[in-house]
């Protein structure tokens, strides 16, 4: 019973645990902790079949994305290419397997995780909620999300790609490929996806039921 | 509900907000009764895990810019760059711009990163009298823009697999890099761990205001 005296009405701060009243909120406005500016809630508005194209364009594009090179590099008749795959291997192949690591989990694991998870969830919150077993899934799926938001970081490589064009143009020529165009798709669905995501409407469709 | 005359912390009037799931649950529940996960009013071993860990990212943060992160053949003349001496061959083959976002991801983010987690945690664990508001505005910078480091890694690892063609032209990461991914991880990890809500209850007698 407990659970029902609750005062849902309230918010606590998760940086602070400053108690915040709540209010409805206009189309696309956050709410911000009064006392220390953090996020405190969002515009209830998250749409699920917005996402599920979303997810659906990034997962067909992330293949590609991976197995065509992103770079390529012309030096006296020679070509070399270079996968994102390739790049961490390269590191990791000369002992430096932390670095090897940290590259394939930023770029590559990480973000196609995401993907698949956020779809898993769409998935399940469309068809298969009540059911226990999936509910569980859920959570779990919910539970790892913001780690896994927090680790793709496709952004940081589409910059890392260009700074490395401007730092070789002085030895070489270096062409852009169809890696590069599926991978800058990709960059800009997962950051359009991750835009539309709101964990708490996600966490909120478990009360409903 | 004002928060200008008095804050009511959820901790005195008997509740927690999950840290996983931002639900809100009685202080007295041992589990989040939406996600399962355990809740804690405070967690204060929180602090000296972020302690740990940001004293060992600080001490790497010295073999990650002493020692060369890059090994570059041309020609057969070999250059063996560490973080800011790359930064400024950049600069002199006139790539500006480039130098400037090395110079900002590479050693602006690292060192305020560390000084700033170093300045926030010995605010909680001593209690300074620093405005608690420039310090949460700090943190959550420090939060946004600390993954940005990352950018030299994917540079590095981008350079490392397309120059390979031996004496005439190659590029080989070295030691520094894995001291440089250390520190990244470490201090993301540091301020991950960290409960912010421990800053707000050990200053409240002093510095409120500002
Ligand atoms: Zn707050
Ligand atoms: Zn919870």
């Amino acid at each position: 019973m407990d659970k029902d005296e609750l005062d849902k009405s309230i918010v606590l701060c998760r940086a602070c645990d400053l108690a915040v009243r709540k209010r409805a909120l206009p189309t696309g406005v956050r709410a911000l902790c009064p006392r220390c500016h953090t996020n405190l809630y969002d515009t209830p508005y998250c749409s699920i079949n917005g996402m599920l194209a979303l997810c659906l364009t990034a997962l067909f594009l992330y293949f590609p994305a991976n197995f065509y090179p992103v770079l390529e590099l012309h030096f006296l008749g020679s070509v070399r290419t270079t996968t994102i795959i390739e790049g961490a291997m390269s590191v990791a192949d000369q002992g430096y397997w932390i670095v090897g690591i940290a590259v394939l989990t930023a770029a590559v694991i990480a973000p196609g995780l995401l993907i698949a998870s956020v779809l898993a969830q769409i998935l399940i919150v469309k068809y298969q909620l009540n059911n226990p077993f999936f509910r569980d899934i859920y959570k779990r799926l919910l539970r790892y999300h913001g780690l896994l938001s927090q680790l793709t970081m496709l952004e940081i490589y589409m910059i890392s790609i260009f700074v490395s064009v401007f730092q070789l143009s002085d030895y070489t020529d270096l062409y852009f490929g169809i890696g590069t165009f599926c991978f800058s798709v990709l960059f800009v669905m997962v950051i359009f996806l991750q835009r539309e995501y709101d964990i708490e409407h996600m966490w909120s469709v478990l009360d409903e039921q | 509900m004002n928060s200008k005359k008095a804050a009511v912390q959820g901790q005195s009037l008997g509740l927690t907000c999950c840290q996983t799931c931002q639900n809100l649950c009685p202080s007295t529940d041992e589990c989040c009764n939406r996600c399962g996960q355990r809740i804690a009013a405070r967690d204060v071993t929180s602090l000296q895990k972020s302690w740990a860990l940001l004293i060992t990212a600080a001490i790497l943060l010295f073999p990650a810019n002493l020692y060369p992160i890059t090994i570059m053949t041309s020609q057969g003349q070999v250059r063996r760059d560490t973080i800011f001496s790359g930064i400024n061959h950049l600069i002199q083959l006139d790539l500006l711009p480039i130098a400037i976002i090395l110079f900002t991801a590479s050693i602006l983010v690292p060192m305020l990163k560390i000084v700033g987690l170093g300045i926030y945690l010995m605010a909680i664990s001593y209690e300074l009298p620093i405005s608690k508001k420039k310090l949460m505005a700090g943190f959550h910078i420090i939060e946004w823009i600390g993954r940005w480091s990352m950018l030299d890694l994917f540079v590095i690892s981008i350079t490392a697999a397309l120059v390979n063609m031996g004496q005439l032209l190659d590029a080989k990461p070295a030691p520094a890099a894995t001291a440089f991914a250390l520190v990244i991880l470490l201090t993301q990890l540091a301020a991950k761990v960290l409960d912010t809500r421990l800053l707000w209850d050990r200053l409240e007698s002093k510095d409120d205001r500002n």
